[in-house]
């Protein structure tokens, strides 16, 4: 095969060319599943082996494991009638039973897209056709490398999933009275894509991480420098000047002058094509290279950001901070998930579930006993996770409102208001959602927030106002807020409090409610 | 004004009210002309129509228009040989504000963000960094720059409080507090067998909240001595000024009071004759009371803009943009008193002599605020960054 061919293959050829690695991987994927353990075991193995000196934490017992559950996989709490079912629940497989079960919902891709839209915007803002096309690319399961493709090369005419191009036009706008910030959109595909923050490296090497060069940023900038947003169209389209040149840049510390052509970074320069209308584009062209199998950071990325969102730290944390002075706990568990994922053809829901399968998932993130407590990054104990805005708002609904799973989505006003209580700022990562005065101050004091807690008709506090028996209200609210039933100490608890409170029966179940929706143990997947 | 200080020894109180430095910001947003204020050159080329005025310092002279402030001039430092980079508003204003550092890739914070976070919180536990202006309000998380969200602005808008601020009507005081005393006993039995971090955080921002909440007093103008009202005044930048003045003593960190247009490119001596005593009152009042509480030792008190306005008058009897040479008063710790340093050419066109640009003017305030030399770099991710511009040093004449 000639260089050009080699670079420029046709589509069908290519087509027929990833059928039958496809197909090979498959067999080969069959034939090694009967011989290997399955992934989930192997993961666990590999967490074993790292622990020497410190004990695990136990497994978490089923009111944890039920919480965390549905708020990884559905983005809420369980509903009272689904947690009380699932602890009533005597038989062995319950646990694999539930992770497919809501893999398997409707609520898993809604909440997918919800993560994704979060981690990939930043809060930058919504559209409605980038939502569907998130939604939808979950929804059917697209493999991660063929959702990649789409964003970074988003194809107008393709009416299904042009909506892609919001990363893009999103980032090509000017923001108050900033310019557009292309080297912005470079840093963030690398971030995003490729877990690399090359921000400075666009000016020269980074002085503190060896691996980020200046080359490396460059590379992928002689793409997207070239983009602005094609303004006629309602829907988010970008516009790709025709680039046949190299980019020219010089360090600050170093006044030579080099040049790229597109370079995905640690590859080899991409050759652009002479005559541009034909062949490729350049957005196309690194696109394709990007999410190629072959490289390591596109699926160490991935496999590492699943990882971090199912166990609440990254193998590699932060997540986008990939490089040799910052190496993963676990280097092995790493190569292993994301050569399983190539192999598995980028699969993320499959991903998700062996990751909901281990033994490292399952665990309590209570402390062991009488130690000193391991460190995170050994993941001996659960990682307590934040709720995201999104979790809290379906979590508060689904807490406060009935018995069984809220079928309503909840209102835009609503929607807002939680977003803006509780959301990163735009431009800022919110991998780790963090506590806030603001969330605070709407949890004592909003309105509309607390027209929630009081009692009204079938709601929590409703039914708790309808309980004569003070064990049945202590256990409805318990099980309805935080999905597990109260200790006796919290019964008596609960009885004080609302004894202590006098006539005003109302208001203290409001109150009561209110305790438990603004606790920690609340706010936290834990 | 802090309630410990009856209880606890002289000099332990010393001790704490030297620890507790704090800012006290103003911000005349558009440019307030230095021609007439710090820097008046009557009867010259550009001069304008007003005269200079004699002060509480035998030989400083300020602009006729600020009659009250000349009597606070034994209190004040200021820098007449300002001159910065910039003369447009929009990038002027964040450029002066986060001190114009060397580009190195990175959104650097504005002073209020920096202060808040090279000195942290006051012991009153109330946010570090209020900004009260005219307009709308909320948490302005862009002003922090890299340092990152929690940094950013408390803005008070038109002096009111954020939302969800004041205790919902439908609860009452008793039952806010027993509602907070069991989730703090939930949070506790939470915590117990587990990292401590989440609770920690969930905790201290209801105790922030709580504070917050508590000086709800702060935002009640019913509280506030008529006497005061007088002093300041009853327009935006006066009520703020006082409002500002109660926060500082409350123990907010960093106070930015901001006031807008004071961009005059037509009819601009009309204007300064409204606009510059809408400073002068409550900037003249507000000197005085922190001197008279003897807080003007640990506090720093800051008047400026982004820029100065153009000694050449146009063609709209207007003053256009003017970085070039411009003036920015300061008082508190830190700094010595009754002084003017640095000067402009006699027609107030360039500096004479050696120019400061806003570099010079952020080692100057970190020096005053007690920062040492080890405190005046930030780290972020790894890489280290000057808190202030690197190739600029403090004035040497303004500090004590």
């Amino acid at each position: 095969m000639s260089v050009r061919s080699r670079l420029f293959p046709s589509p069908a050829l290519m087509m027929n060319v990833r059928r039958a690695i496809s197909a090979l991987a498959v067999l080969f994927v069959s034939l090694c599943t009967y011989a290997a353990e399955p992934l989930h075991r192997r993961i666990d193995g590999l967490i074993d082996a790292k622990a020497t000196g410190f004990q695990a934490a136990p497994p978490a017992d089923d009111a944890e494991f039920v919480r965390r559950l549905y708020l990884d996989l559905a983005g809420r709490i369980p509903a009272a009638n689904e947690a009380r079912s699932f602890l009533g629940d005597a038989s062995h497989d319950k646990r694999e039973k539930l992770i497919d079960q809501l893999l398997g919902s409707t609520e898993f891709p809604r909440h997918m897209a919800e993560l994704f839209h979060v981690v990939l915007m930043e809060r930058r803002g919504e559209h409605a056709e980038w939502q569907r096309f998130l939604q939808e690319s979950f929804a059917a399961n697209k493999p991660w490398d063929q959702l990649s493709r789409e964003i970074l090369a988003p194809d107008a005419s393709n009416v299904s999933t042009r909506g892609s191009a919001f990363f893009l036009t999103k980032r090509l706008e000017a923001y108050g009275q900033n310019p557009v910030d292309h080297p912005g959109l470079t840093r963030d595909v690398g971030r995003m894509f490729l877990g690399r923050d090359l921000q400075c490296a666009q000016c020269h090497d980074d002085l503190f991480v060896d691996d980020y060069k200046q080359l490396d940023f460059q590379g992928l900038h002689v793409v997207y420098s070239n983009l602005s947003i094609r303004g006629i169209e309602k829907f988010p389209a970008i516009e790709e000047k025709p680039a046949s040149k190299k980019l020219a840049f010089v360090s600050v510390f170093d006044p030579t002058r080099r040049e790229t052509g597109p370079r995905v970074p640690s590859g080899n320069e991409l050759e652009l094509a002479d005559e541009p209308p034909k062949g490729p584009t350049p957005t196309q062209l690194l696109a394709r290279e990007l999410t190629s199998p072959e490289n390591q950071l596109f699926s160490h990325n991935i496999a590492n950001r699943l990882w971090s969102m199912m166990m609440g730290r990254g193998i590699v944390e932060p997540v986008d901070r990939h490089h040799k002075e910052n190496p993963p706990s676990h280097p092995e568990l790493l190569d292993l998930l994301a050569a399983e994922l190539v192999e598995h053809g980028f699969d993320t829901k499959w991903m998700m579930r062996e990751l909901a399968l281990t033994q490292t998932y399952q665990r309590s993130s209570r402390l062991p006993d009488g130690q000193s407590p391991p460190g995170p990054e050994l993941f001996l104990v659960a990682c307590e996770k934040r709720l995201t805005a999104e979790q809290l708002l379906l979590s508060v609904l689904q807490a406060t409102g009935g018995v069984a799973r809220a079928s309503e989505p909840p209102t835009d006003e609503l929607r807002k208001r939680f977003l803006a209580a509780f959301a990163a700022e735009p431009r800022e990562t919110e991998d780790r959602p963090s506590a806030t005065v603001k969330g605070a101050l709407f949890l004592l004091n909003d309105d509309r927030l607390l027209k929630l807690l009081a009692p009204r008709g079938e709601n929590l506090a409703g039914r708790l106002a309808k309980c004569s028996d003070p064990t049945a209200l202590s256990d409805e609210l318990y099980v309805s807020v935080l999905s597990r039933m109260p200790t006796d100490a919290e019964r008596q608890e609960v009885a004080a409090f609302l004894l202590g409170r006098g006539e005003n029966r109302d208001a203290a179940l409001r109150d009561l409610v209110w305790a438990l929706v603004s606790s920690s143990e609340f706010g936290v997947n834990h | 004004m802090h309630g410990v200080e009856a209880l606890v020894h002289p000099l332990v109180a010393e001790e704490l009210k030297r620890k507790e430095k704090q800012v006290l910001f103003v911000w005349l947003d558009g440019g307030m002309s230095q021609l007439e204020s710090w820097d008046p050159k009557p009867n010259t080329q550009f001069g304008g129509p007003y005269r200079a005025i004699s002060t509480s310092v035998p030989g400083i002279h300020v602009s006729e228009l600020l009659p009250r402030t000349a009597k606070q001039m034994h209190h004040l430092a200021v820098l007449r040989s300002v001159s910065t980079q910039d003369n447009s508003h929009s990038a002027g204003v964040p450029r002066v504000l986060r001190g114009d550092p060397k580009n190195r890739g990175v959104v650097y914070p504005f002073l209020g963000s920096a202060v808040a976070k090279l000195l942290g919180p006051c012991d009153s536990g109330l946010p570090p960094y209020v900004w009260i202006k005219p307009g709308g309000g909320g948490f302005k998380a862009e002003h922090a720059g890299f340092l990152g969200a929690k940094y950013g602005a408390l803005a008070f808008g038109d002096g009111k409080p954020p939302e969800n601020l004041v205790l919902h009507p439908s609860i009452s005081a008793e039952e806010n507090e027993a509602r907070n005393e069991l989730r703090q006993k939930l949070n506790a039995r939470y915590a117990n067998g587990r990292r401590h971090e989440n609770v920690d955080a969930n905790s201290h921002v209801f105790d922030v909240a709580d504070k917050l909440m508590a000086r709800i007093d702060l935002f009640d103008d019913t509280a506030i001595s008529p006497r005061d009202v007088e002093r300041y005044g009853t327009h935006p930048l006066g009520r703020h000024l006082l409002l500002g003045r109660r926060m500082i003593e409350a123990g907010v960190r960093f106070v930015q009071v901001t006031s807008y247009h004071w961009d005059s490119h037509g009819d601009h001596f009309n204007a300064c004759e409204s606009l510059i005593p809408q400073f002068d009152q409550p900037f003249a009042a507000l000197i005085e009371d922190l001197a008279e509480r003897g807080m003007l030792d640990n506090m720093l008190v800051i008047a400026m803009s982004e820029f100065g306005r153009t000694p050449k008058i146009n063609s709209h009897c207007g003053r256009d943009h003017w970085p070039e040479a411009w003036s920015v008063a300061m008082a508190g710790c830190g700094l010595r008193r009754g002084i003017v340093v640095g000067k402009t050419n006699d027609e107030g066109t360039f500096v004479d002599d050696q120019a400061h640009d806003i570099g010079h003017l952020f080692h100057t305030w970190f020096r005053a605020l007690g920062l040492q030399e080890s405190q005046m770099e930030y780290h972020n991710n790894g890489q280290p960054l000057p808190v202030a511009h690197e190739d600029c040093s403090a004035v040497q004449e303004l500090l004590a």
